[in-house]
């Protein structure tokens, strides 16, 4: 690559960094669960499928880090591993996908000579929490964000997968019995 | 001066565009890995993924010209083919082609929006990602993974243009395998 394309490639992804900043944390919980009531957890079947980024699919580096994060995390809110009879089964889904930066390329009426559109890949985590005894699902979280470039060097990677773990399992609601 | 200016430009812009048809290369490692205690290797069996796009799951060329450069690198490392014996560490790959998007830098350099919105130009383009797998034999566990990604075009229907790419892909992949300790 000649240097000027590297130097440009490096400012695009400062920008897609920049532009990370759109980081999208969410969870779902089914009504009426209490996942105070719950105290242990297994990893039930991983989901075989295609991560939409060839480098990320069956990677065994990606998939023991994301695993070694959920249980840090699980167990941080005290949540205790049980394989034989487990509350709750764990699952984790991960995604990625281009999306354009219009940086404001889009706005109405208005000439853009300094606006920088650019493309980057938006990463999602999904984490599932699954009754083990009904099947259903009891709590999503999940994380979407910029990743550009971040599979690409392995240990901002891992940094990125603690990072988003950790968030995910932040929204999980707190132990009700703990509190009071 | 003004004709100068439009003319970097123009440069510029086709940088950009020439940009993103550049090959890049990338590998994960396990933190920690000793290659010096493998020695032969095999190619192993496809996993559960889908293999490949069907444009080169079925040519045979290609399979065969990114064997023979694996197998090539893999002897100049000082790795023995076993066939015979168990190996000590198992190759498999896949290669993947995907649409890729891209901002179109010509047209958007000159966009403006005149109305109720506007969209970013973009231009698609195809890309082949191309990605080996070493894998401890015994144990199965992935040791490393290197890939490499470019552009597809004029490489699917020219055998010295897909020769060459992948030529570059495996030497360059190669490159950043661990050496021993």
């Amino acid at each position: 690559m000649p240097p000027f394309a590297r130097m440009t490639v490096a400012v695009a992804a400062v920008l897609a960094v920049a532009g990370c900043a759109t980081t999208n944390i969410r969870s779902y919980m089914e009504r009426g669960s209490d996942v105070g009531s719950y105290r242990t957890y297994a990893w039930g079947p991983p989901a075989v499928q295609t991560t939409g980024d060839p480098r990320l699919d069956n990677n065994q580096f990606f998939q023991d880090r994301v695993q070694a994060a959920v249980e840090l995390q699980l167990a941080a809110r005290g949540f205790e591993r049980n394989i034989t009879a487990p509350d709750l089964l764990v699952r984790y889904y991960a995604s990625v996908e281009q999306q354009v930066n219009a940086d404001g390329a889009d706005r109405p009426y208005v000439s853009c000579d300094d606006c920088r559109p650019f493309v980057f890949d938006a990463g999602t985590i999904v984490v599932d929490l699954i009754d083990a005894r009904t099947k259903r699902l009891v709590w999503r979280g999940w994380e979407e964000g910029s990743i550009d470039g971040a599979i690409a060097n392995q240990s901002w990677m891992e940094k990125r997968i603690d990072q988003a773990v950790a968030r995910i399992i932040e929204q999980l609601p707190r132990r009700i019995g703990r509190v009071s | 001066m003004t004709r100068l200016i439009t003319v970097t430009i123009a440069a510029v812009t086709a940088m950009w565009l020439a940009g993103c048809a550049t090959m890049t290369i990338g590998s994960h490692v396990e933190r920690g890995l000793n290659v010096s205690q493998y020695r032969t290797y095999d190619w192993g069996l496809p996993d559960a993924l889908p293999v490949s796009d069907p444009r080169l799951d079925r040519d045979p060329f290609f399979q065969d010209h990114l064997r023979g450069a694996v197998e090539k690198a893999m002897a100049t490392r000082g790795f023995a083919w076993s066939t015979d014996q168990p190996p000590d560490l198992l190759l498999h790959f896949h290669a993947n082609i995907t649409e890729r998007i891209d901002v179109d830098r010509l047209e958007a350099r000159y966009g403006y929006c005149v109305t109720e919105g506007c969209s970013v130009p973009t231009v698609r383009y195809e890309a082949g990602t191309l990605v080996l797998d070493v894998l401890d034999a015994r144990t199965n566990r992935l040791l490393w993974r290197g890939w490499a990604q470019d552009t597809v075009k004029g490489m699917l229907n020219n055998q010295d243009t897909m020769a060459r790419q992948i030529d570059e892909a495996v030497a360059r992949m190669f490159a950043e395998f661990p050496k021993p300790l």
